[in-house]
């Protein structure tokens, strides 16, 4: 048994509105300049429908993730080390950006330059790659709520095969949003595909990084990784991916994406798995198996051999006790709701979700029947083979069977809930019916739909005796450095020490200075308002930063 | 009736008055929902705050010539960032219900939440008479619970909720209680087309206007990165039996037409939609790729083009118990987003 530790995230789909505030506060935070345009490291997309880049789960043509070859081995599927030699300067399988979409901004400057006219004036759009007057065909997210689905539905990978079970009929709707970032996962094709060994997992908390130093730009990560989630910089020529917000979580606090997501539906905490499996769990003959074989990789934080074995491969004793109490190991293996996003890509992917039930529940109640009754939505689970077909090929490589009982523990939990809500006496037999107890559906509707703040985030800060391994240096307090707000003048390790502050204090501090300057991040000369999107990247453009205070 | 008062106006001074908190407040206190505060502490406490006007018509007054100063000017004569206020407010209402209030605020009578407050992390409001909910020990804002809990009267002619509404326009129109009313026959009333129609100018819908999911009215409805993940402009959602009616197809510019303007816009076309309704998002601004319309000539129109308020006499009743009228408040009917128009494909080459 080799015990490590991995940061983790669940989302339960229930509860996403489809908002995209994940999506706006992430590009904000970490791809809002020029060079990433067309970057969305936290995207939103509605199913049935494309996603983004479009049609991304089409391995037959991008030949991302892993498969086995002939002697039940895994390899790349895009093909080994020789064949990228080959493909090197021309990598074939790489989206392109039409596949992404051609990023525009409007000549908003209009709006308030234009001479007394005619008409009044109005902001066209302009490309961002060629600055010329475009029209708009496609964007990040141009299938929202099914948008031009008569046109683009079958596109759809998932759709494959149930296709005569979809229907485009205004009465059979159905759909549903999906938030996907990096998934982090435990055997990453992106790091596997990369020529230059740019990209590493990280061995304190797993999360997946590009080393923009050894980067040299091959983008063989962009077509190894099956979820489409590592972009090309086309500025600096790099690579780039989600970060799972390190800065932010090595001192304790959520994503950007989870911290403002409108629906509280994302879960994040450690789990502790053991890194001898997962090359065998990875290459589970059958794809059907690869969900059970990815949960069993798992270690129970509170088995006392698991704990003994992390206390010695020196894993702080706060991390064991945060794997204890982690909400994602909950999920994934105690209520067993959560469910990985396509397990037969072979990645071990880190980011699971719930099914949503939803689907179901607005059928029963479309068609006059007391959505909140168990036996009515069971039955509903068993009938209506759409939507539980599409969501088996999305996170159980098409068994419908796990998918099935996880909407079944999310019935029960409604209506066992009805009944004490409404001051009745609960019916056991509900939770029996799924094979668990009343305090257990509690336990979970507590976590699911209460969703407490300390109880959805259970992040222990990093160590700093781990420091040389992560990219910052954090302590207890992330404003306990040298000259930091939480101290009195001297540094962590007394007097004079210092060093590079944590990027989370850096924030901190110019969040305190845009909040206590006395104007906006604005030149006072508005007419010369800056457009981050047209900044080439180099230098401060005036008005970025309030001014500086004089000294 | 409303009542009708004259305002004389010093022009050359406006701007001078504009920028403090004028002397009425001294003297009429501020209204809200039928409740008068007295604002004297706070009227004094702006002047230290903000600063105090030096000369001219504002003299001696609290400032208002900063955003900030408005800001804590706001803060400090509402109920819920000043537990004085809410405190002082509840008694006054104790006195005309009767029954005890002013335990609700009490907890936090000390309490003045200052704009750094609201800068530094969001802060949760003071329990106060403006509202009909209690935030009182850290609960959740839900609406009326002082009215169900503590039983202070709604405000209506009975003190009840009630859904009679005993007024005589309302018995002649038959409406006393609530009536399912059919939409109105736009093709009979304003001779627009039957819906389903087709001809040359195009295909008849039903044309609904629900709010964005992009924008909360026009706010945000222009940020790049909303538009970058939508379609980046104006659009109307349509059906594809409709679309194919019309040789539609998705992302094709369109215009619609009836009897009070013009919209250009792109569709969208989904099985989403019910075959013979539309719909455009409220208040997508004519600000972001809005083309000049084929059919007038001229830029193209917002959502609200093709609606106009239709008033009945029962939107006119007011001064008579809960009944109340005020200009561009017009009941709750919403009629005017339920319209008719006429779509047609339109050339694809667009002019700005
Ligand atoms: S999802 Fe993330 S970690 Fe997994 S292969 Fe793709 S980029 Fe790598
Ligand atoms: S912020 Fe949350 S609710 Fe909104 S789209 Fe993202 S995941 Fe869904």
């Amino acid at each position: 048994m080799r015990v490590m530790a991995q940061m983790a995230m669940v989302m339960n789909l229930d509860k996403c509105i489809g908002c995209h505030t994940c999506s706006v506060t992430c590009k904000q935070a970490w791809s809002n300049c020029s060079g990433v345009e067309y970057v969305w490291f936290n995207n939103v997309e509605t199913r049935p429908g494309q996603g983004y880049p479009r049609a991304y789960e089409d391995q037959e043509r991008w030949r991302g993730g892993w498969e086995l070859n002939r002697r039940g081995r895994l390899r790349l599927k895009g093909g080994g080390r020789l064949r990228k030699l080959f493909t090197i300067f021309s990598n074939p399988k790489l989206p392109s950006i039409d596949d992404y979409y051609e990023p525009w901004t409007y000549d908003y400057d209009t709006l308030t330059t234009a001479p007394l006219q005619e008409h009044t004036p109005v902001a066209q759009p302009r490309s961002l790659i060629s600055g010329q007057p475009t029209k708009i065909t496609w964007s990040a997210n141009w299938d929202d709520n099914l948008g031009g689905a008569p046109d683009h539905l079958h596109r759809d990978p998932m759709i494959k095969g149930i296709e005569d079970k979809v229907r485009l009929e205004f009465e059979k709707t159905f759909m549903f949003y999906l938030p996907r970032i990096c998934e982090h996962c435990l055997n990453p094709s992106c790091a596997a595909s990369c020529p230059s060994g740019a990209i590493y997992k990280r061995s304190e908390d797993g999360i997946v990084l590009v080393d923009q130093d050894k980067c040299r730009g091959w983008r063989m990560c962009v077509s190894g990784c099956p979820y489409k989630k590592v972009y090309f910089n086309h500025r600096t020529g790099k690579a780039e991916k989600c970060t799972f917000c390190f800065p932010r979580v090595e001192v304790g606090i959520p994503t950007v994406c989870a911290e403002t997501c409108v629906g509280r539906l994302r879960y994040i905490g450690l789990v502790l798995y053991d890194a001898d499996r997962v090359l065998a769990a990875a290459s589970t003959p059958d794809d059907k198996d690869l969900y059970e074989a990815q949960r069993e990789v798992f270690l129970d934080p509170n088995d006392p051999a698991v704990v003994a074995e992390a206390e010695r491969v020196g894993i702080p004793r706060d991390w064991i006790e945060a794997a204890q109490r982690s909400p994602v190991y909950a999920l994934i293996n105690k209520y067993r709701v959560a469910l990985p996003l396509h397990p037969e890509y072979r990645t071990m992917p880190m980011v699971w979700y719930i099914p949503p039930l939803s689907p179901v529940v607005d059928i029963v109640r479309d068609t006059g029947h007391d959505a909140e009754d168990h036996g009515n939505l069971f039955a509903a689970v068993d009938a209506l083979r759409i939507p539980v077909e599409y969501l088996a090929n999305l996170f159980t490589a098409g068994d419908p069977a796990p998918v099935d009982a996880v909407l079944r523990k999310l019935a029960a939990m409604r209506s066992y809930l009805r009944d004490i809500n409404l001051g009745r006496e609960p019916r056991e037999s509900i939770p029996e019916s799924v094979g668990m107890t009343g305090e257990q559906v509690y336990d979970m509707y507590r976590l699911l739909a209460l969703a407490k703040y300390d109880e959805r985030y259970v992040i222990p800060p990093a160590h700093a005796e781990q420091a040389h391994g992560l990219e910052e240096l954090a302590t207890e307090c992330s404003l306990d450095y040298e000259g930091g707000p939480g101290m009195g003048g001297s540094g962590p390790f007394g007097e004079s020490s210092g060093g590079a502050s944590p990027i989370a204090v850096e924030n901190f501090r110019m969040l305190r200075d845009r909040q206590t300057s006395d104007t906006y991040a604005a030149p006072v000369d508005k007419g010369s308002r800056v457009n981050l999107l047209n900044w080439d990247g180099k230098g401060t453009p005036d008005g970025l930063f309030p001014p500086k205070e004089e000294s | 009736m409303p009542r009708i008062t004259v305002v004389e106006r010093d022009y050359p001074a406006i701007a001078a008055k504009m920028g403090a908190l004028g002397p009425l407040v001294d003297e009429l206190g501020v209204t809200t929902k039928g409740l008068t505060y007295r604002v004297e502490r706070e009227v004094e406490y702006l002047k230290g705050k903000n600063g105090a006007i030096r000369g001219g018509p504002a003299d001696g007054r609290p400032s208002l010539v900063r955003d900030i100063h408005a800001c804590e000017t706001i803060l400090a004569l509402s109920g819920t960032t000043n537990g004085h206020l809410a405190t002082q407010g509840f008694r006054t209402l104790e006195q005309r219900t009767g029954t005890r209030l002013a335990d609700l605020a009490a907890e936090h009578e000390g309490k003045r939440i200052a704009f750094a407050d609201t800068q530094a992390a969001p802060v949760p409001v003071i329990t106060s008479p403006e509202w009909s909910g209690s935030e009182t020990g850290g609960r959740r804002y839900s609406p009326f619970t002082i009215n169900v809990e503590r039983r202070k009267p709604w405000h209506t002619l009975t003190g009840r909720q009630h859904f009679f509404l005993d007024h005589d326009w309302m018995a002649d129109l038959g409406e006393q209680l609530p009536v399912f009313r059919p939409p109105l026959d736009m093709t009979a009333l304003f001779a627009e087309p039957g819906i389903g129609d087709l001809g040359p100018a195009g295909i008849t819908v039903r044309y609904l206007t629900p709010h964005s999911k992009w924008s909360i009215h026009s706010e945000y409805q222009d940020n790049l990165f909303m538009l970058s993940l939508s379609r980046g402009g104006q659009t109307i959602w349509m059906s594809e039996k409709d679309a194919v009616k019309i040789g539609v197809a998705d992302n094709d510019w369109i215009e619609a037409v009836n009897r009070n303007g013009v919209v250009v816009a792109r569709a969208i076309v989904s099985h989403r939609m019910p075959e013979g309704t539309v719909y455009m998002h409220h208040a997508q601004d004519r600000l972001i790729e809005v083309p000049r319309a084929e059919t007038s000539g001229r830029r193209g129109g917002i959502h609200n083009s093709l609606t106009r308020l239709l008033i009945k006499p029962s939107h006119l009743i007011g001064g008579y118990a809960q009944l109340s009228f005020a200009f561009n408040y017009l009941g709750p009917t919403g009629n005017q987003r339920d319209e008719v128009t006429v779509i047609r494909r339109r050339s694809q080459e667009v002019v700005y």
